[in-house]
């Protein structure tokens, strides 16, 4: 019993301090301990240690908490045997890199599917190197050339002809 | 005799209660439902495997959890640490949680029971908490509004203001480290953090009355403490 009425006090004073009270009951409140100078001196020190713990200031994370989160979590997947995601990894970096490997990809593609497209950047080139061979063995050009290869300035097969005379 | 002298801290932890108009307390409660409504988002994303998500939660709550676990603990370097374990445990244990209150209620149990087990490991092994809260320290501390530091300072008249606030800072963070760690808890969740009763009933599981005369014992300890430093 007299627990309970001492815990009902305790939680009155609370509930006191932290306006949780109606003012009628602040009232009632107030009146039960007005001729009681301990009382009052007790919640005039309680008032106080509550103004200088409120008036504590905010404290921040450092600015670089997350990456450090982050990098216990990758730390703890590898140790438990999981393969980490790229949780580190920024977006933009992520993009970049895909877009690196997605042109690397296509060009060695392309290369290697149509390997008639190098004699195509430079026809000119590719009829000096035929009429050089020619020269070489003695014989003129036209007949010099093996059978199935292109004409000097004809279009290598599946490609358009060229524009011009060269 | 005067009316009570504690009142919850500004933004979305202020109570119902609060000396606040209604207009106020509209726009409190329409923030934390905002944040709610948020959070319930980036859970659902999280827990569909959106690590974008979880970069946002820890992002929005990182300042309140550490500033939880630095009150807790009273160091720094170990808060931080302390924090980072927080978040590990709630990227782990997401799939936990099941949508029932408030998802900062959750994280909060969490904050607090991580604090307590470290607290209770400390013990075992003797570690002096040292009080992190030096000269220094408060440049990377920013003030609340009005000047948290200033409002220290303001209770002692005369030029040596500044010096005294930062020994009343240093002697209440000290004080607080040594209480019993249900007693800090309370403190750090009501007086420093400045949550409701309820969503302090639901991060300890206790009921209102417990909570209630709880706190009052540990404001009592706190206050015998620091009687020195009073008037």
């Amino acid at each position: 019993m007299a627990q309970s009425e001492t815990n009902s006090a305790e939680e009155l004073m609370t509930a006191y301090l932290d306006h949780e009270m109606d003012a009628e009951e602040s009232e009632a409140f107030e009146a039960m301990f007005a001729d009681s100078p301990e009382t009052q001196e007790e919640l005039s020190d309680l008032r106080q240690v509550l103004q200088l713990v409120q008036g504590l200031p905010e404290v921040e994370a450092p600015p670089d908490f997350f990456e450090k989160v982050a990098k216990k979590i990758r730390r703890r997947k590898l140790l438990d045997g999981e393969i980490p995601l790229f949780i580190t990894v920024s977006f933009q970096v992520l993009s970049v890199m895909v877009v690196l490997v997605i042109a690397a990809v296509y060009t060695m593609i392309h290369l290697d599917r149509d390997p008639a497209a190098k004699l195509e950047k430079d026809p000119k080139a590719a009829v000096a190197e035929v009429e050089g061979d020619a020269e070489i063995r003695g014989e003129p050009g036209d007949e010099a050339l093996p059978e199935g290869s292109p004409a000097p300035g004809a279009a290598p097969p599946g490609s358009s002809p060229p524009s011009s005379a060269d | 005799m005067s009316t009570g002298g504690a009142t919850a801290k500004e933004g979305d932890r202020g109570s119902a209660s609060d000396e606040a108009g209604g207009v106020t307390i509209d726009a409190k409660t329409a923030q934390r439902m905002e944040q709610d409504r948020r959070d319930k988002i980036l859970v659902r994303r999280l827990k569909a495997g959106d690590e974008r998500a979880f970069q946002e939660l820890v992002q929005t709550y990182q300042n309140r959890v550490f500033g939880l676990v630095f009150r807790m603990i009273g160091n720094r370097q170990e808060a931080e640490d302390l924090a980072q374990d927080v978040f590990l445990t709630v990227y782990k244990a997401i799939g936990s949680y099941r949508g029932e209150g408030r998802f900062y209620t959750w994280l909060y149990r969490v904050a607090s029971n991580t604090c307590k087990n470290r607290i209770k490991y400390l013990k075992g092994r003797h570690f002096n908490t040292r009080v992190d809260v030096d000269d220094n320290t408060e440049a990377q501390m920013p003030s609340r509004e009005g000047g948290a530091l200033h409002s220290l300072q303001s209770q002692v008249p005369g030029p040596e203001a500044m010096i005294q606030g930062q020994r009343l800072q240093r002697a209440i963070q000290r004080e607080l480290a040594n209480l019993d760690e249900e007693h800090r808890l309370l403190i750090v969740l009501r007086d420093i953090e400045g949550l409701p009763y309820a969503d302090i009933m639901r991060i300890t599981g206790l009921p209102a009355g417990t909570v209630k005369s709880r706190l009052h014992r540990a404001r009592v300890a706190l206050k015998e403490r620091m009687k020195s430093y009073l008037r």
